[in-house]
């Protein structure tokens, strides 16, 4: 009796103070008695943060990693469509905003760099896996990101250079320019229609060059042999970042989490079964992550409601389910030559960034969310995938490790953990084709094309 | 305007009879973008050209959307009085440039004593209730009390 007056005091005092949390009386541990926690049907904040906690144990819970993207995804409201590819000014900031990634210039130093021998155009392959930045020699802090090719660089000696095969780049140059050459000059293409420039030459030779590379260096990745090659792939991914307050409609003055899909269409993907080697540790901290306070929609940003997908290009059964590489192809409405008659020439790069940020973090995440992780299970080590963004003739080489998948509001605010995107500047391939011949063939691209495609784990 | 073929004559106004009114836009916008409130006839092309040739004003972007005026007011008539409709342009600028809407109405300092009218009516309303209050000396008194 003198118990259950007790609690029913508790009771009123509650019903006054409803909005704060329940405090659970000192009850013996076995009690008969069900514990007092707030109720979950009413109209109040503490039932509302009983709601999503339930929501979170049943995702926590669910039986299979397909359930568990069913209802992470199950609630359809209006959302930001995320572009990669993108007209807008300034998109890459904006972007590195949404997903809490820091852009490092230049690409990551490597173990070994690829020495070059004085004599011919033979280079000795260098060691693949990056090591991580504790183990970093001395000498791998002054490869840059195109390699030193120059011939007469002083040859770093490397530990197992003795076992490692010659990479000929005679051969790669020769296959590339093949490609190259058969695509633009040797079959008889009609004149493109408007707007169709990217898919009549470039996307074709894209596909040639990438595929014959990934056959020729298949002996010595044997990563690449087991991979797998998708030709125009599709990659989803839905993710929450921040709140804020609807403004019109039935649901107004409610506070909403602001939620984003990304929808990309690569020209070309490569998906293997073992994961690549993290670049840095987890927690590492290499810059800063740019804080916007206005609304998306400023970007220019549009809300669509449509299906919540996650997708990597293949679907959860399959082994090839981690990402290696991406090969994105710029649209006619982006080409250089338009943003140059605009007085736009800062954008070029912009789209570029932007293209491989949005892109990367769109496969790295939807990758980890194929391995059981999402917001509230946050990745326990890191994802790591690498693109390269063209438009036929210049090549930008972007790499990105997803150490956080915690972007909504709860879980940011004591997750120090930032992505990293490293990217390069937009350098061409060759000048120009004319009768039959490539003039001013750019072999450090190349280098840096091969470099990508043989990164491997440092166990094969 | 003339529809545009390829080959046909280019449309050139040289003093154009368009207006364009910079306003202090309603939601906090980025610092690139300025808000216009532009007649109904310009196209995002036309506001390009005019802020760029007459103001110089290097414009990268431009954006825009028609406001439709309510039509719900009455007149004493019961008729529905309609608000204007007017075009709006989010233009973002270009190199780098910045604009942030000016406080036309700053709070202005407070003058010397002698010269501020609100010092003036506060004198002149003590003045008056001491007036009302009477002569000092007969303790609050009436006047009218006495021989």
């Amino acid at each position: 009796m003198a118990a259950s007056r007790g609690r029913r005091l508790l009771w009123q005092g509650r019903c006054w103070f409803s909005q704060t949390e329940s405090a659970v009386p000192p009850q013996p541990p076995d009690s008969l008695y069900p514990p007092i926690v707030a109720s979950a049907t009413a109209k109040s904040k503490a039932a509302k943060r009983r709601r999503l906690e339930h929501f979170h144990q049943r995702v926590h819970a669910a039986a299979s990693i397909e359930e568990k993207l069913r209802l992470y995804g199950q609630l359809q409201r209006p959302k930001y469509m995320v572009y990669p590819q993108t007209f807008a000014l300034n998109a890459d900031r904006w972007y590195r905003s949404f997903t809490k990634t820091v852009f490092v210039p230049g690409l990551p130093p490597r173990a070994a760099p690829a020495a070059v021998k004085a004599l011919g155009a033979v280079a000795p392959e260098a060691a693949k896996a990056p090591v991580l930045a504790a183990g970093v020699e001395p000498e791998a802090a002054e490869a840059p990101e195109s390699g030193t090719a120059a011939p007469g660089a002083a040859k770093t000696p490397e530990p197992s250079a003795g076992a490692a095969p010659y990479l000929d780049m005679g051969e790669l140059r020769s296959l590339a320019c093949d490609a190259l050459l058969q695509e633009s000059f040797y079959q008889n293409k009609k004149r493109p229609f408007l707007y169709r420039d990217q898919e009549h030459t470039p996307g074709p030779f894209l596909t040639q060059l990438v595929s014959t590379l990934a056959a020729f260096l298949c002996g010595r990745n044997p990563l690449l042999a087991a991979s797998s090659l998708d030709l125009k792939p599709e990659v989803h991914y839905y993710w929450h970042h921040g709140e804020e307050v609807v403004v019109h409609g039935h649901r107004k003055g409610r506070v909403d989490p602001v939620r984003f899909q990304i929808d990309d269409k690569p020209h070309l993907q490569i998906r293997v079964p073992k994961q690549l080697p993290e670049i840095v540790p987890l927690e590492s901290d290499l810059g800063d992550v740019p804080v916007i306070d206005h609304k998306p929609s400023k970007l220019p940003l549009f809300k669509k409601q449509y299906e919540n997908k996650v997708f990597i290009g293949s679907k959860i059964a399959d082994p090839c389910c981690y990402g290696h590489t991406q090969f994105h192809l710029i649209p006619d409405k982006l080409k250089r030559e338009r943003f140059i008659r605009a007085n736009l020439e800062d954008q070029i790069e912009v789209t570029y960034r932007a293209n491989g940020i949005a892109s990367l973090f769109a496969w790295t995440a939807a990758q980890a969310m194929y391995q059981g992780f999402w917001n509230e299970a946050d990745v326990t080590r890191p994802f790591v995938s690498q693109a390269v963004v063209t438009d036929g003739k210049y090549f930008a080489f972007f790499c990105y490790q997803l150490n956080t998948l915690a972007l909504t509001v709860e879980t940011i605010q004591n997750n120090p953990r930032k992505n990293i995107c490293w990217g390069t500047d937009s350098k061409p391939l060759y000048d120009v084709v004319e009768n039959g011949s490539v003039k001013g063939f750019n072999d450090e691209v190349l280098l840096q094309l091969v470099r990508f495609l043989l990164n491997r784990p440092k166990e094969l | 305007y003339p529809l545009f073929q390829l080959g046909g004559p280019q449309l050139r106004i040289f003093r154009p009879n368009f207006f364009m009114l910079a306003v202090r836009p309603g939601v906090p916008q980025p610092e690139d973008t300025v808000q216009f409130r532009v007649s109904m006839e310009m196209t995002k092309v036309d506001i390009k050209n005019y802020l760029e040739k007459i103001y110089n004003v290097p414009v990268a972007a431009v954006r825009t959307r028609i406001q439709y005026g309510a039509n719900n007011k009455r007149n004493h008539k019961n008729q529905r009085v309609k608000k204007p409709d007017y075009k709006v342009a989010y233009v973002q600028l270009g190199q780098g440039q910045t604009f942030q809407f000016p406080n036309l109405f700053p709070e202005k300092e407070q003058d010397t004593e002698t010269r501020s009218f609100d010092d003036f009516k506060n004198k002149y309303m003590e003045r008056e209730k001491q007036r009302q209050k009477g002569d000092p000396r007969r303790g609050g008194v009436p006047d009218w009390f006495g021989l």
